[in-house]
């Protein structure tokens, strides 16, 4: 025991000799959380989409637009004069640029222009769809009505048509808005109401993120040792394979729960995220994606050559798996076939058990799988990692 | 002249031999650009971005038209790709198929709906009965899409309940039909003028870009990832200097009859013909492999020459300010890590603020990629000046600084 413990203390030492580890421990994960968990449009402000919107026509029902754009839970109007907006989606700066053309009075075409491949400007067609639909209603039913009128019995004089239509609009401007709500809409929760915060997504992500690549990078540790001849040391003491691999594998395993816990604590204080809700759940979670995470760094380990290599692979490979196991992206965006065959990776299962905590309100109970799958994927590599170790 | 071509081709040489930087150098902007491309959808036919096969669970248990016509637009061909619903018997099996992640939302109907928006003959207006939605919080996008769905197909019956009782009242009060009839022509005609009436506001959407050539997402990704590991490759250039200076055998190249600029030259030179190298095959690459159009070739070798300059500068600021060759590593990691998130090769710049926008153009990944989107929506060299000309003054600004400091140290102390 007390080897094992001392091999852990070494190589803590030999991992924090370099203060820059730091960066990577702790500081550059938090950067990362906080710009990709939008930490630059905290609570008070707006995290809707923004869409430039040109109104050249300065019509009522142009406004009437930009009101309901407004009231949008989706995006946010941003009314420029025609040249700056242009310039600014030329420049990527905002994700789609909506065109009110003069004379838009009694309904038209409106223009919208949207950045080619972006999730956002899919949002803004989405919502000014729903706008103009609703603006809309109203025009609809009073045309109709007036045409179904003038069917039966034509109109004597242009003012009395018009004034049937007023008379129609007006009712059923009135109907839609006294109309009742049809829709309910609820967040699947169990015990506490959670509240999605793409934070959340960010966070959980990038803890596994820099989590991963570090033990993955355990493969170094070994590699150095090996180049350095200080496993064949080793190897005279009365040291077994067993007790070498137990407390390498041991240093490396509490750090990176240190640093999980850091994360976490940043995470609920900074971002207010619900982390704290199944403190057992959460905790179950961690060992067993840093086991998982360790034992295919230690089978790793039998395959790379140097060290350097093996910061290189660590890195290259901890990435690509964050990225397929949705750590990066939210994984429903992902096509069918991705998402299947990332159920390969540990990455995948320890992102769906920290989602199912901190967005899906579950405890113990609710990651037991995703807890069970990385102890089978640390068992096999761990003997994967265990058959194949060479001292030399 | 021959000696700085000597020490620049010894190091690329030194450079491509080194397969452990190989990794980092050509394996993983492959390997990620690859996993980008998957997980967007690039490779599956399927190339605009975003979501398909939403898993929705409908439960019907309304025993009207309104109802079954809900089900049927959600089941629609229009939709096919869209949504992939299935349904359930009763709500606690569709709420319990949303609890396990299994669906992305739930769609419950309850009975009496199409009653509460067309009472049956003789009965008095009830109230309204509401559809539930029962949305999974980790999609927010699938369900999204499914609610917007809803609130269309909603939006179409309201439109049909309003204008039937509009018409009726109006061609009553007009003396158009007799108040006995009202009830009868009411419902026919709601129906009707809710499936004939045209839009009043249409949308014409359209995509940046040329027309004719639809944009490939993996012309922004591609780029991304290769601009970020090229800061890679010049620090690990730079770290070589240090080695260099660690093992002595600079000490060595200077007592050599080298003038001590020369052999910075033959060393700068080096890192900028490896990382040109690196984007070269990173480039021909995946223009073999995936297809991918990068846009006019003058254009993109005088982009990639710009770009390479710029990392060269921060290669050498980097190498300028660390002490070590293993510091110069983990700066350089880290550096090549916030350049990347900063410069838009995970998320786009456009999500972020005005004054992290303003910061990105210090790195050389945020005006690389905006010359490479460029080039690849169909533009040519004019279109790529500013960033070449901004890469180019980067590049000669950080070179000076870098010059300034090794001045201050001198090249061959410790």
């Amino acid at each position: 025991m007390t080897k094992i413990f001392a091999l852990a203390w070494k190589d803590t030492l030999l991992r924090f000799a370099s203060r820059s580890e730091l960066l990577f421990f702790i500081i550059l994960p938090l950067v990362f959380t906080f710009i990709l968990g939008g930490g630059f449009n905290p609570g008070q402000a707006d995290s809707r989409v923004r869409v430039l919107v040109v109104d050249e026509a300065g019509s009522a029902l142009a406004r009437e637009v930009l009101d309901a754009l407004a009231a949008s839970t989706a995006v946010r109007p941003d009314v420029q004069p025609r040249a700056a907006a242009e310039e600014q989606f030329t420049d990527r700066q905002a994700a789609a640029l909506l065109i009110i053309p003069a004379g838009f009075a009694q309904g038209g075409e409106l223009e919208l222009r949207q950045q080619p491949n972006n999730l956002n400007a899919q949002v803004a067609e989405r919502a000014v769809r729903a706008v103009i639909g609703r603006v809309g209603q109203a025009l609809t039913v009073a045309a109709s009505s007036t045409a179904e009128a003038e069917s039966r019995q034509p109109f004597a004089a242009a003012a009395d048509r018009q004034a049937y239509f007023d008379a129609a609009l007006a009712q059923a401007e009135t109907l839609f808005t006294e109309a009742p709500a049809r829709v309910t809409v609820t967040r699947a929760t169990t015990q506490d109401p959670v509240d999605y915060d793409p934070a959340a997504n960010a966070s959980a992500g990038q803890l596994i993120t820099w989590v991963f690549i570090p033990l993955l990078g355990l493969s170094g540790l070994f590699a150095f040792e090996r180049q350095q001849g200080t496993l064949r040391r080793l190897l005279v003491t009365p040291t077994q394979r067993g007790t070498l691999l137990a407390g390498t594998i041991a240093g490396q395993v509490t750090l990176a729960l240190v640093q999980m816990t850091l994360l976490v604590v940043c995470g609920a204080v900074f971002m207010g995220l619900g982390w704290a809700r199944a403190p057992l759940g959460l905790a179950l979670l961690m060992v067993a994606f840093a086991l998982a995470a360790a034992a295919l760094g230690t089978a790793l380990g039998t395959f790379v050559k140097s060290e350097n290599q093996a910061s290189g692979l660590s890195m290259m490979l901890g990435m690509a798996m964050a990225l397929l196991g949705g750590c990066w992206y939210p994984i429903e965006l992902f096509p069918e076939a991705v998402r299947t065959a990332a159920k390969l990776l540990p990455t995948t299962w320890a992102m769906q058990g920290l989602l199912d905590l901190v967005l899906r309100g579950q405890d113990v109970p609710g990651v037991l799988l995703e807890a069970g799958v990385l102890a089978g994927f640390a068992a096999v590599f761990f003997a994967v990692g265990v058959a194949r170790f060479r001292y030399e | 002249m021959r000696k700085i071509l000597l020490i620049g081709f010894k190091d690329v040489t030194l450079a491509f031999r080194d397969r452990a930087a190989l990794i980092l150098m050509l394996a993983a902007p492959f390997v990620l650009t690859l996993g980008l491309g998957m997980v967007t959808g690039r490779f599956s036919g399927n190339s605009t971005s975003g979501v398909s096969d939403i898993p929705v669970v409908v439960v019907n248990q309304d025993a009207g038209d309104l109802g079954q016509a809900l089900v049927d637009v959600l089941n629609s061909a229009d939709l096919a790709d869209l949504l992939a619903p299935t349904a359930a018997g009763d709500s606690a099996a569709a709420r319990q198929a949303v609890d396990a992640d299994e669906a992305a939302i739930a769609v419950i109907i309850p009975a009496g709906f199409t009653d509460s928006i067309i009472p049956p003959q003789g009965a008095a207006a009830a109230d309204a009965v509401q559809i539930e939605l029962y949305v999974n919080p980790t999609r927010p996008t699938s369900a999204g899409v499914v609610q917007a769905v809803v609130d269309e197909y909603l939006s179409r019956v309201e439109v049909g309940r309003v204008a039937g009782t509009v018409a009726v009242t109006q061609l009553v009060a007009s003396g158009r039909i007799a108040p006995q009839a009202a009830a009868a022509a009411g419902q026919e005609l709601g129906q009707r003028q809710a499936a004939e009436a045209a839009a009043p506001i249409r949308l014409q959407a359209s995509t940046a870009g040329q027309a004719a050539q639809r944009f490939d997402v993996l012309a922004y990704l591609a780029p991304g990832m290769a601009l970020m590991f090229l800061m890679y490759t010049v620090a690990n250039g730079g770290r070589s200097l240090l080695t260099e200076r660690a093992q002595g055998t600079l000490p060595r190249l200077l007592v050599s009859p080298t003038a001590t600029a020369q052999v910075l030259a033959g060393k700068v030179f080096g890192i900028f013909l490896t990382g040109v190298a690196q984007m070269t095959i990173l480039i021909a690459g995946s223009t073999l492999l995936f297809n991918l159009q990068w846009g006019d070739p003058l254009a993109v070798a005088a982009l990639v020459g710009a770009a390479v300059v710029g990392a060269t500068g921060w290669g050498l600021l980097i190498t300028a300010i660390a002490k070590s060759p293993s510091q110069v590593s983990s700066l350089g990691s880290a550096i090549m890590l916030t350049f990347g998130i900063l410069g838009g090769s995970f998320i786009s710049l456009s999500t972020l603020p005005a004054w992290v926008q303003a910061i990105s153009k210090i790195t050389p990944n945020a005006w690389g990629l905006e010359g490479f989107t460029a080039l690849a929506l169909g533009g040519g060299l004019p279109e790529v000046a500013l960033p070449i000309a901004a890469l180019l003054v980067m590049g000669a600004v950080l070179f000076g600084a870098a010059v300034l400091l090794f001045n201050r140290q001198g090249l061959v102390q410790r």
